[in-house]
């Protein structure tokens, strides 16, 4: 019994496999999936599982071998090209491990990155940097550089962009592996308030406890598989 | 406009890389507008030498007397015509000229000889004989049976000035020309072939001598700009009529010295095409490498959403920024240089003789086609230098350059 109108992402026996070298490698092996509208999903598994390629396919940063992603009720797997990156540029918010600034813009610049793409006049762009700093608390930082922030400084900006043009989804590839597990707690706080207040879909993916025990929904992966799929209250 | 903000602030991210760039950019685009300058220069002085200061710009003759000149072949109303022409925008000067040969003798010597007449007036301030004039003195305004001689002839026939030079030849109506001159200059025109056997008259006296009053054989005119002959060509032939004349640019009446001319400067497109390739390889090594580096932001930049067409521009966008400030930078240096060049010019190294011209000194020039050609070409090569690494950084799979640490 799914109710298609909380539904975001629906996921068909998605198959990915790597066939650059010369053994060919399963890293997904029919992975179903359905995600509702206002989920905070965490995937997580062992290292090698399959967490960076479900959510690449998801983000139609990759093609599956076999199966479908829609968004929306969007076929998005078999997009290409310019429709793919206008697509992404509109609906889905990606954050990923690290190094996601672009390192000669300002933190300004690089929250207004997508809204420059999609032709947002100057006055709501500021609005929506002010207001998004404020949220995940970097007032003040907008003439800074990355190099001139602390890891989780710089992720909490990677947030705030992927988040200022209210995409459906945000995706995020481990997005604490880089910062002690104090300021990824922080982080995560900041993605779980974003979540609450925006009721935005967050699914993220990590192999931190700590961070998993925020999670709403967590999703198991192992070898390709999902092994367990829980939802906690 | 974020692309081009990103591609602008790219240039300063290794510094000391983009300095290289540039100084291979700056050095390729100076070098070949100095190359272009020397050649345009050397091309220009070299065909001065010729024409401003000997055989004119455009020469009017009888039809036919190039390719058969002959005593008879005369212009029979040169006063006329240059009275016409001589308003004309653009002309600096014309001048009458009688040719002839005969025997030339000084006491017991005696040579082949070339008898030019000219109106002193006119030739001097056409052509400048008065400064050819190495010893002695030019002529008196009025025919005084002077004779002025190339100095290879004057050391042939081993005569000094002051001696008496008997010419004998025929003249026009069938008697035999003789008379007897005084030498009172000696000539150095530069064209050490000419000066074994210039025998220079008044008109006047040369007139008198062939019995060929008032007609001459050639009107040899200067323009004032080398490159404005051929607009002067069409002006002359609509003032003067063609009738019974032919009336030719030096391109035509010395057709194997602009071939000549023509093959030298193919040695400058030459030079500028090994520049051209030592920037290509330079600016692909550099681009090449500056693209792999940055192949996971590039993959940041498209998991955004930004187009491949985009990270394209990008990519061209920040070659071309550094080619643009090289260039600038290349232009100043560049048109100093060539300036500096063209009133100093270079002393070579063993004078170069070139159809009987000596050159001992050579001159560069300043113009608009040593700039704009490199600049162009520059840009063309730079760009198309980068389309290749553009292309591969268009095509970064975001989440195959995601995994890349
Ligand atoms: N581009 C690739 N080529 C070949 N194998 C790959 C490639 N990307 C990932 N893999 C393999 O796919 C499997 C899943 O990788 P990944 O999705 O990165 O797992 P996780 O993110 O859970 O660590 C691993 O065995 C990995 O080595
Ligand atoms: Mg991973």
């Amino acid at each position: 019994m799914i109710d298609k109108s909380r539904e975001i992402i629906r996921a068909e026996n998605l198959v990915k496999t790597y066939e650059d070298d010369s053994v060919p490698v399963n890293a997904l092996r029919g992975v179903d999936l359905v995600i509702n509208r206002g989920d905070f999903l965490s995937i997580v598994g062992p290292s090698g599982s399959g967490k960076t390629t479900l959510l690449n396919v998801i983000a139609g940063l990759d093609e599956p071998s076999e199966g479908r992603v829609y968004l929306n009720d969007k076929l998005i797997s078999e997009m290409s090209g310019r429709e793919l990156s206008d697509f992404r540029r509109d609906n889905i918010g990606f954050i990923f491990q690290s190094h996601n600034l672009i390192p000669v813009l300002s933190v300004e610049e690089n929250i207004e990155y997508i809204m420059l793409l999609q032709g947002v006049p100057k006055k709501e762009r500021h609005k929506r940097v002010e207001d998004i700093l404020k949220e995940v608390g970097l007032e003040g930082f907008t003439k800074r550089f990355p190099t001139q922030l602390s890891g989780g400084q710089q992720q909490r900006v990677a947030i705030a962009r992927a988040m200022v043009s209210q995409p459906a989804l945000m995706l995020a590839d481990e997005p604490t592996a880089s910062l002690d597990s104090a300021t990824g707690s922080e982080l995560l706080d900041i993605m779980r308030s974003l979540n609450e207040k925006r009721n935005m879909t967050f699914i993220f993916s990590t192999h931190d406890k700590l961070v998993m025990d925020k999670a709403r929904r967590l999703i198991v992966l192992k070898d390709g598989k999902i092994a367990s799929d829980e939802v906690k209250e | 406009m974020i692309i081009l903000k990103i591609a602008f602030r790219n240039i300063f991210r290794q510094k000391r890389r983009t300095l290289l760039t540039a100084l291979t950019i700056f050095g390729g685009f100076t070098l070949a507008a100095i190359s272009i300058g020397w050649s345009e220069g050397t091309y220009s002085y070299t065909i001065d030498m010729f024409t401003r200061n000997q055989m004119g710009h455009i020469q009017i003759h009888g039809k036919g007397y190039l390719d058969k000149p002959t005593l008879y072949n005369t212009i029979n109303n040169y006063r006329q015509i240059g009275e016409t022409i001589s308003g004309l925008e653009g002309l600096e000067g014309w001048c009458p000229r009688l040719y002839s040969s005969g025997l030339a003798a000084v006491a017991e010597k005696s040579a082949g000889a070339i008898i030019i007449g000219i109106d002193p007036a006119l030739e001097n301030e056409a052509t400048g004989f008065d400064k050819k004039v190495a010893e002695g003195k030019s002529f008196s305004k009025d025919p005084a049976h002077e004779a002025i001689l190339g100095s290879g002839l004057m050391d042939i026939l081993n005569a000094d000035i002051g001696d008496s030079a008997v010419i004998v030849s025929q003249a026009a109506d069938g008697s035999i020309a003789n008379d007897i001159y005084e030498i009172v200059g000696i000539v150095e025109s530069g064209d050490n072939l000419s000066d074994r056997s210039s025998f220079y008259l008044h008109l006047s006296d040369a007139q008198e001598l062939f019995v060929l009053d008032q007609r001459v054989h050639e009107i040899a005119i200067i323009s004032e700009e080398l490159g404005d002959v051929d607009e002067l060509v069409v002006r002359i032939k609509s003032a003067v009529g063609e009738s019974g004349l032919s009336i030719e640019p030096w391109q035509e009446f010395a057709k194997q010295f602009y071939v000549a001319m023509q093959a030298d400067k193919q040695g400058a497109w030459i030079m500028i095409f090994i520049i051209i390739l030592i920037v290509a390889v330079g600016v692909l090594n550099t681009v090449l490498m500056t693209v792999l580096e940055r192949i996971r932001e590039y993959g940041v930049l498209r998991a955004l959403g930004t187009r491949p067409i985009q990270i394209f521009r990008l990519i061209i966008l920040e070659t071309n920024f550094i080619a643009v400030g090289s260039i600038l930078v290349g232009l100043v240096a560049s048109t100093i240089i060539n300036y500096l060049l063209s009133i100093k010019g270079i002393s070579m190294p063993d004078s170069i003789t070139y159809g009987g011209v000596e050159f001992t000194k050579m001159y560069s020039e300043v113009n608009a086609i040593s700039l704009y050609i490199p600049a162009i070409t520059v840009i063309v090569t730079v760009s198309l230098v980068s389309v290749f690494p553009a292309i591969k950084a268009a095509r970064t799979s975001p989440s195959k350059a995601m995994r890349i640490h």
